[in-house]
């Protein structure tokens, strides 16, 4: 892995009242070669490598159990890859893996929050941890259509999508990873999600998105298949 | 941009908070523990009877039974900590939103002042039912606080153990017991002398090096634990 | 050229055990303190349950090792394979001190400080193997077993000081200190010395056996398709 001597990139200033997404004007990129991993005596993710850079989305498909949501853990820093490197860069300086699991926004199906709070009272909560501002939270529920009082135990499953979402873009990422991240969400928040994403790929912020089944993104995209 | 150390604080007051918030909604570690606690109080109540005027039962077995109670209170609610993170699938949100020492602490934080509050309903019941009269007040009231911090803290760092393996539950008492076993002999030693009236001897220095020990080796260890 | 060396350091430890199992029953002094020639056990019981901390110690500095040294999977498996040289040492030491209490005490146990001390620190190790063997995915198994190593570490030596106190308010009869009295003679001494050199070397031996064998284990596993 690369880790860079200088300090660490640090969230400069936010952007506008307008953006929900990534900051503009900073750069990123995101870089993973034969990152491979195995649970005991199941290869789930053979050496997959790829390279994405600002602006850019990578969309990573194949078929159930070809490793996608492996790919993803390992490159948030959720998982120890058994080999490969993954280098992380925003603003020239490539980050540690505790710097790498603070910077992303990542979405997965199983990715789940406190059911005894509600929907904002959760992201409160992941704000405060991050030393952000509570109304960060209201923002991002207003923006993805998503009721502030309702228990997180109370929601459907397309509303804990639209959760997913909420929490993932909280600290404005600049890289986001999607796993399956249009999943039980229905017309209206399948386009609202859309918009989030557009607008933090015409900001500068990269995506790597992991589908079962070929998927449209609009804007620069390349492609990744995993397994045979 | 808040200073690392008052984001530190922030992070772990807020993990303490939401805790707390959870708990008070679903009382799941409070009724455990608590139910935990007076049933066995009752049984050792029932079975010895109000004991404590037997010089020799007052110092030679009552203080070792309300530690053992305690021990299994703690072990029956404190375990949840951490393995309601994993079982519920939070534990990856947390992970990439929150600091593992600051995580850490006001995990800490909570299960010390959830047994703090375990003791201070149980003990004044087991001295009544007991029959147990105090010659040092405040040696008693010590040796729970000290005795109750090293049991809180050992119970938190292994429960994230356990938390990362199958069988949590049972695992946990298996690791737990030889760590604070120390422990208990200490704070067992020390409520015995305030029950003889003796003074409080080489007991209280070792168990609030215990404790410091105990409290070193979580901030150092448990991000090892946390993350991989 | 390694196997031929590898061969006469096997030779030479074989040579060596043996003369100290000759030096044991033939060199050595039986104490007449003792009864009959029960003072020979020290020359193997001793050793073993230092060897056992010895191990123990080994352990806890991989793990370490393991943490801080780049997460290297040969740091875990040479700790978990001294561990499991640890207890079986430890396991070996207490039957052989539980059989020399039979005959010098009267009873095979008596809750006497050290046997109170290696039945804990078993308990501890004892943990550690099961939290092993409860965790599949070999990264996660060699972050959180080097943890709990460490934290024996650092609490087992709190039962030194807590140990003697608690056991000698319960057993008030005197124990005689067989180190004490190997200092008497110099022949006991040097049996003692030399045969815990053996089992020591002994012990790097079985561990680094066992932690080759488990590489090829970890390596077979990796080449399944």
């Amino acid at each position: 892995m690369v880790y860079s001597c200088g300090p660490p990139a640090r969230a400069g200033q936010f952007a506008g009242p307008g953006s929900y997404t990534a900051r503009a004007m900073t750069s990123v990129s995101l870089v993973f070669d034969g990152v491979r991993r195995r649970f005991g005596r199941v290869r789930a993710l053979e050496p997959a490598s790829g390279r994405v850079a600002a602006g850019e989305a990578l969309v990573v498909t194949g078929a159930n159990g070809a490793g996608k949501s492996t790919l993803l853990r390992c490159l948030a820093g959720l998982l120890a890859p058994d080999g490969g490197t993954v280098e992380h860069v925003e603003e020239g300086a490539a980050l540690t893996p505790p710097e790498r699991r603070a910077r992303i926004g990542f979405v997965a199906p199983d990715l789940a929050f406190y059911d005894e709070l509600s929907a904002g009272e959760n992201l409160e909560f992941f704000a405060r941890l991050r030393g952000l501002p509570a109304a960060r939270a209201g923002e991002l529920l207003e923006r993805v259509g998503l009721p502030v009082d309702r228990a997180a135990g109370a929601l459907s499953s397309g509303m804990r999508q639209r959760l997913r979402w909420a929490w993932a873009l909280l600290a404005r990422p600049r890289a986001l990873l999607l796993d399956e991240p249009f999943q039980n969400l229905d017309r209206e928040g399948e386009d609202s999600v859309r918009g989030l994403l557009g607008e933090h790929l015409e900001s500068g912020g990269l995506a790597i998105v992991a589908s079962p089944i070929p998927l449209e993104v609009a804007g620069a995209v390349s492609h990744l298949t995993l397994g045979r | 941009m808040p200073s690392p150390t008052s984001h530190w604080v922030a992070s772990a007051r807020a993990v303490f908070a939401k805790d707390w918030r959870c708990e008070l909604r679903s009382r799941y570690a409070l009724n455990a523990i608590g139910l935990f606690a007076v049933t066995t109080l009752v049984v050792t109540s029932a079975a010895l009877g109000p004991s404590g005027s037997n010089q020799a039962m007052a110092i030679n077995v009552l203080p070792a039974i309300l530690w053992l109670i305690l021990l299994f209170a703690a072990a029956a609610g404190l375990p949840r900590v951490f393995v309601h993170e994993e079982e519920s699938r939070t534990a990856n949100a947390l992970r990439l939103a929150a600091t593992p020492s600051a995580l850490f602490a006001g995990k800490v934080a909570f299960g010390l002042s959830l047994l703090l509050a375990i003791e201070a309903l149980v003990a004044p019941l087991y001295l009544a039912v007991m029959n147990l009269n105090l010659a040092s007040p405040g040696l008693f009231v010590g040796a729970l606080v000290a005795g109750g911090y090293g049991l809180a803290t050992g119970s938190v760092l292994i429960a994230a153990l356990a938390s990362q393996a199958r069988g949590r539950s049972t695992l946990f008492s298996v690791l737990a017991f030889p760590v604070l076993m120390p422990l208990l002999l200490l704070a067992i030693e020390l409520t015995r002398n305030s029950v003889a009236g003796d003074p409080a001897g080489p007991a209280l220095p070792q168990l609030l090096l215990y404790d410091g020990t105990v409290t070193i080796a979580g901030l150092m260890l448990f991000p090892a634990v946390w993350n991989p | 050229m390694t196997r031929t060396i590898s061969l006469g350091l096997r030779g030479a430890l074989w040579l060596w055990m043996s003369a100290c199992i000759w030096g044991a029953f033939f060199y050595a002094w039986s104490d007449p303190a003792f009864i009959g020639q029960s003072s020979r056990i020290l020359f193997f019981h001793v050793p073993m349950a230092w060897t056992s901390f010895v191990a123990y110690f080994a352990a806890a500095v991989w793990s370490a090792g393991y943490l801080w040294g780049g997460r290297q999977a040969r740091h875990d498996r040479a700790a978990a394979a001294a561990v499991e040289c640890g207890v079986l040492f430890g396991v070996l030491a207490t039957i052989t001190g539980s059989l020399w209490a039979r005959i010098e005490w009267g009873a095979f146990w008596n809750w006497d400080p050290r046997q109170t001390s290696i039945v804990v620190v078993l308990l501890f190790y004892g943990a550690y193997l099961a939290l092993r063997s409860a965790m599949a995915d070999r990264e996660v198994r060699a972050r959180i077993s080097s943890v709990y190593a460490l934290i024996a570490l650092v609490v087992t030596p709190f039962f030194y000081f807590i140990v003697p106190r608690i056991t000698e308010s319960l057993h008030p009869e005197p124990v005689i200190n067989a180190e004490r009295k190997l200092d008497v003679d110099p022949r006991m001494f040097y049996v003692l010395i030399g045969s815990s050199l053996a089992y020591m070397a002994l012990f790097f031996w079985i561990h680094n056996l066992r932690s080759r064998a488990q590489a090829l284990a970890d390596a077979q596993e990796d080449e399944l398709p």
